[in-house]
């Protein structure tokens, strides 16, 4: 099904700004938060995982409901997860397009991935001797 | 020990009464001595004109206001950049250049010394980050009152002590140099989107006058013994008619010191304007000047218009407001908290258009009508009438008849039906141009004392020497060599070393923050106020206790005490 | 012991009421903070020495070599970025810009992915604003537009608006209205007088029609704006022209959509339309402490706030081409500095990704997810609660934020000068 995907400042994302390798981090900025109607249309429950795929990639994330977003239009808090699918064009801006981006969502039974999965499949390296 | 000796230079140096001798002159450990040892370094100035480093009475150049000029005029930052060479780091800007912008084109054409024209209180901390990347010249900071609550509240209870005491307390808090008031009590109504169109009008809610504001200021300046006076942009800025204001202004200051003004009128070409409306707009300059010939307790500087692009800036927000209606290019404003406002725009003096044309006028005028030198301080309000980039063509047009005609035809033919300017036959003499750019600027800023201005001994060693030889140039018939002599120098001297050599900043440079500290009683002293401090912290939005400029802000740093009778 | 008036380093409100409870050199207790801010002062997660990527893991290394690595790098560099600054204070950011300068270097900051939009679009037409006491002490109509400040700036809305006291109001929360514009019904919305909610893009045209109303030309609108009904949009007019004093606060909802500066240029047309009526103000909600000054640090120095080029010698500057994402994206800068922000975690991936293929140095107190794509990292003294120095508000004012416990470990200052020294020696400077 299509949404709409916007990012953005949650204020659980906020505390863990600099607590980026607790699990609370990645939990939060993992989350889609979809208005429950539309994950009755996909024949979803709470806390079930949707694959969220845009122009240039997919992600695994948790759903949660959320009745402040209109229907059609996803939430997921600023971080490495909503970034793995953002494109990086800025239409000569600077900015990318971090908000307002056309996604596709379909259930999957796949795991999340933790954040540092997600920069090791970029070539980063985990850090977690805290 | 260093020490430096200046042969045959072409002296001009009218605080100490000398015009135009040749002489050596010795420094030592940066300042000026009566000889030096045969090891000093030598300087053969060959005749050429010398004085002491200039000073700007009025510019703005550093702080909240300006640098919101550049952030929002990357076209103006395109207009003037040059790259990281040697000592002189990477500039941008035309009208309102980068801090080493400002400071390497001031350096080149001699200037030392310089008055930032206003500064928020509130906002002194950017000021003064900003003083430190302007290397080559001494900074000073006008701190504005205009709008200032605890001060209005003070003048509206008719407590002058207490009134002095806020401003000893804030100029020390702030590191500010001397009061400045624009558009005194319009800064405030324009909190609610208004203005004042008199000295008469009533402050909204605060019930005192502009006129009070401006009389009380002037008593609590003495009271503090500040070195420099009330530094005023009058009301009415800009708008056809306001000489009346200015004049009516004027007479409200009394003679009150004997060694300075009591009063400085700042721009004063932006309000030395008759008729009703754009369509009659002409010069009132002779009534202006009259008014100052007559009263030795007022110095005023130019506020020149010159020809081209600029970016106005000023605390005075409504009348950005209204200029913007006029060019309808593009407007920021930034009002300040229980203190001030201000206001951009970019503008284009043109001289087809007949009301720039009139204004270039007036500025001229000003300073050929007023007899005392001493009396008029050659500046443009940089950036607001011009970029002080144009001073040395405003010098030629001072010292040449010829060449002030050659430009008067080519400006809106209409222009002689609203001026006087073509019936002046004046022509200022070297001497005048130097009591103008830095004996006058140094005597009304009160810092004669602590060696500005001249080159007496025991006088800092600020010193321009200009590829010129007045012997030789007469200026009346030699226009260009003037603006190319006073466009830059052979050697500015700051501190008793060579910091540019013909264009080129030889030094990374370190600037010197003059700044006031009046000294208050204990019973006085809002320190120990509970009600100011009360109504501090219930009416900013930052703590009474983070307010102050720290220490830190101020590397190199002249501190003038002063003993308040309060 | 208690520290008063401390001045909070996380987000662009700078509130400087807090009070810091410290004893043996830790804090123990924040009181006056919001949530950010306890997080900030109490995490206690902080790197002690520098790191160096291995093959599969981390070792420790020293500062010297940590340094020396860095100098190295950028000397090395052809195209150096050197980018955040956004999380440290004004006295580091200008030794930033004179050492990319010195090396012909971009420097950009989180303004780019943040504000850049607004700042776009305040070179087109200006920007009228204010300090946030004026706010404070004279708004009766306070407009959130596309923002959460009860999210992003916990106390905003306690501070400067909704529940302020101010001088000029009797009864400030009765006396204020309060709109919110948002796609999405915030917890800022849900305290709001009148909620505006708008369909995803519809930013611009909703503006637009505003603009027209308050002209006079409300006859041209539809029945509906972006799912806004005239009647609505008739009614805020009339509120914003009533008013005595209004305010605009925007956020990354307008930034970051669709129409990105054009948004905002609507926006800022919008208040100087209202201007001509009453009162009217409008504030970007800067998110980093230290963003703004950032901006202002790169602009009296190189007369440009963000996405510097040094690499002819002049400061060149255009977003777009110059910004941290386009370089990245583009693959462009062979070396990267990072200092106070976490690209890693708020770049798209595309850019991540280039840092794992360039030499890397991120200067950080704690592990961010920027670590991962980290050939070194220097952990330092945290600015605002052990080590001092300039910030600027999100209205402009500038503060000094404060040390509240002595550091154990250098200041950003301290590294980066470090550094600029050295590079100042290998160019025989």
């Amino acid at each position: 099904m299509k949404f709409i995907l916007n990012t953005g400042r949650s204020i659980t994302q906020g505390r863990h700004v600099e607590h980026k390798f607790h699990r609370g981090y990645s939990e939060e900025t993992s989350t889609c938060f979809i208005h429950p109607l539309d994950l009755l249309d996909l024949d979803m429950e709470e806390g079930e995982h949707v694959e969220v795929t845009s122009e240039c990639g997919s992600v695994v994330l948790r759903t949660v409901n959320c009745e402040d977003l209109r229907r059609g239009m996803i939430f997921v808090p600023m971080g490495p997860f909503a970034n793995h699918i953002i494109p990086s064009h800025t239409h000569s801006t600077g900015m990318p397009d971090f908000k307002s981006i056309p996604v596709e969502l379909e259930y999957t039974d796949a795991e999340r991935s933790t954040q540092w999965d997600l920069m090791e499949k970029i070539g980063g390296q985990r850090y977690e001797k805290m | 020990m260093t020490e430096l000796l200046i042969r045959n230079a072409c002296v001009i140096d009218p605080i100490n009464d000398i015009c135009g001798e040749i002489m050596d002159i010795a420094v030592r450990d940066g300042k000026i001595v009566e000889s030096v040892g045969s090891g000093a370094e030598v300087i053969d100035a060959g005749g050429s004109l010398t004085m002491p480093g200039g000073i700007d009475a009025h510019t703005h150049v550093c702080g909240t206001k300006v640098n919101f000029g550049r952030y929002m005029s990357p076209e103006d930052m395109r207009a003037g950049r040059t790259a990281r060479r040697g000592h002189m780091h990477a500039t941008s800007g035309y009208s309102v250049p980068t801090t080493y912008g400002t400071s390497y084109r001031y350096s080149a054409m001699g200037y030392t010394t310089a008055l930032e024209g206003a500064m928020a209180p509130l906002e002194a901390r950017h000021t003064h980050e900003e003083f430190a990347y302007t290397p080559l010249q001494d900074m000073m900071a006008n701190t504005l009152f205009d709008g200032n609550w605890p001060v209005m509240q003070a003048i509206h209870d008719g407590d002058i002590k207490r009134v002095a005491a806020i401003v000893g307390w804030t100029l020390s808090a702030v590191k500010g140099f001397a009061i400045k008031l624009t558009n005194p009590g319009g800064t405030e109504a324009w909190g609610w989107g208004k203005d004042v169109s008199s000295i008469r009008d009533v402050v909204p809610h605060f019930e005192v006058t502009p006129a009070e504001i401006i009389r009380a200021m002037i008593e609590a300046n003495e009271m503090l013994n500040l070195p420099h006076s009330v530094h005023l942009h009058c009301n009415c800025l800009g708008k056809p008619g306001n000489y009346e204001t200015t004049l009516e202004t004027f007479d409200l200051v009394p003679n009150t010191n004997d060694k300075r003004q009591s009063l400085y009128a700042t721009h004063v070409q932006f309000h030395a304007y008759g008729g009703s409306s754009w369509r009659d707009i002409c010069s009132r300059s002779e009534e202006i000047c009259r008014a100052i010939n007559q009263k030795p307790q007022i110095v005023m500087d130019m506020g020149q218009v010159m020809f081209g692009k600029t970016t106005t800036m000023t605390a005075d927000g409504p009348m950005e407001f209204n200029l913007y209606r006029l060019y309808h290019n593009k407007w920021s404003n930034h009002d300040v908290e229980l203190e001030t406002g201000s206001g951009i725009i970019p503008v284009y003096y043109n001289r087809k258009n007949l009301v720039n044309s009139i204004m270039w006028a007036i500025g001229l005028e000003l300073a050929l009508l007023t007899d005392n030198p001493w009396q008029c301080i050659l500046a443009t309000d940089n950036p607001n009438g011009a970029p002080f980039v144009k001073y040395p063509e405003i010098i030629a047009l001072l010292m040449s008849k010829r060449y002030r005609n050659g430009v008067f035809q080519t400006v809106h033919p209409d222009t002689e039906h609203n001026v006087p300017l073509a019936a002046l036959d004046r022509e200022l003499t070297w001497k005048e141009i130097a009591i103008m750019t830095r004996a006058a600027p140094a005597k009304a800023l009160g810092i004669v004392d602590i060696g500005k201005g001249h080159l007496g001994e025991g006088a800092d060693a600020d010193i321009a020497i200009y590829p010129l030889n007045i012997n030789e140039i007469d200026p009346a018939k030699a226009p260009e060599e003037v603006i190319r002599a006073f466009g830059q120098t052979d050697y500015t001297i700051k501190r008793g070393r060579v910091v540019c050599c013909r264009g080129t900043c030889m030094v990374d440079g370190e600037n010197t923050t003059i700044w006031v500290n009046p000294r208050i009683s204990e019973n006085h002293s809002m320190d120990h106020d509970p009600e100011f401090a009360r109504n501090f912290d219930k009416n900013y939005t930052i703590r009474m206790r983070n307010y102050p400029v720290q220490e830190e802000y101020l590397q190199r740093n002249l501190c003038i005490e002063t003993e308040a009778r309060l | 012991m208690k520290k008063c008036d401390v001045i909070c380093p996380f987000c662009g409100c700078l509130c400087d009421d807090l009070e810091i409870t410290v004893e043996d050199n830790r804090i123990l207790g924040v009181d006056n903070g919001c949530t950010l801010a306890n997080a900030k002062f109490m995490g206690k997660e902080r790197l002690t020495s520098p790191i160096r990527r291995t093959d599969g893991g981390w070792e420790d290394i020293n500062y010297d070599e940590a340094i020396r690595y860095t100098v190295d790098m950028l000397l090395d560099a052809d195209r150096p970025l050197l980018y955040g600054w956004s999380g440290t204070h004004g006295e580091a950011q200008c030794i930033g810009v004179h050492m990319c300068e010195l090396v012909g270097g971009i420097i950009d900051s989180t303004t780019s992915v943040c504000h850049g939009p607004s700042i776009l679009a305040i070179q087109e037409v200006g920007h009228p604003g204010c300090t946030l006491g004026q706010v404070k002490n004279r708004a009766d109509v306070v407009i959130y537009w596309g923002c959460n400040p009860l999210e992003a700036h916990p106390r905003h809305m306690s501070r400067y608006t909704t529940y302020a006291d101010g001088y000029f109001l009797d009864n400030a929360f009765r006396d204020r209205t309060v709109v919110v514009v948002d796609v999405r019904e915030t917890e800022t919305a849900r305290v709001a007088d009148e909620f505006v909610r708008i369909k995803q893009g519809g930013d611009y045209a909703v503006l637009s029609a505003l603009r027209a109303i308050v002209r006079g030309k409300g006859d041209m609108i539809p029945p509906s704006v972006a799912g806004v009904p005239r009647s609505q949009l008739e009614r805020i007019v009339r509120m914003c022209k009533d008013a005595k004093f209004g305010a605009v606060f925007f956020g990354l909802g307008l930034t970051m959509t669709k129409g990105k500066y054009k948004n905002i240029r609507n926006a800022i047309e919008l208040v100087d339309e209202l201007s001509r009526h009453t009162k009217f103000t409008i504030t970007p909600m800067r998110g980093h402490w230290n963003v703004y000054g950032s901006n202002e640090v790169f602009t009296w120095m190189t007369g440009y706030p963000y996405a510097i080029d040094f690499c002819r010698g002049i400061a060149f500057y255009n977003p777009g081409e110059t910004s941290a994402i386009d370089i990245l994206a583009r693959k462009e800068c062979d070396a990267c500095m990072i200092i106070g922000s976490d690209p890693g975690a708020h770049f798209p991936r595309k850019c991540v990704e280039h840092l794992a293929d360039i030499p890397t140095v991120v200067i950080d107190p704690v592990p961010t997810m920027t670590t991962a794509m980290a050939n070194v990292q220097i952990p330092v003294a945290v600015s605002g609660i052990d080590a001092e120095g300039t910030a600027y508000r999100m209205d402009g004012v500038p503060f000094r934020v404060k040390k509240v416990i002595e550091p154990t470990l250098p200041s950003d200052t301290e590294v980066l000068g470090d550094m600029f020294a050295r590079m100042k020696e290998a160019k025989g400077l």
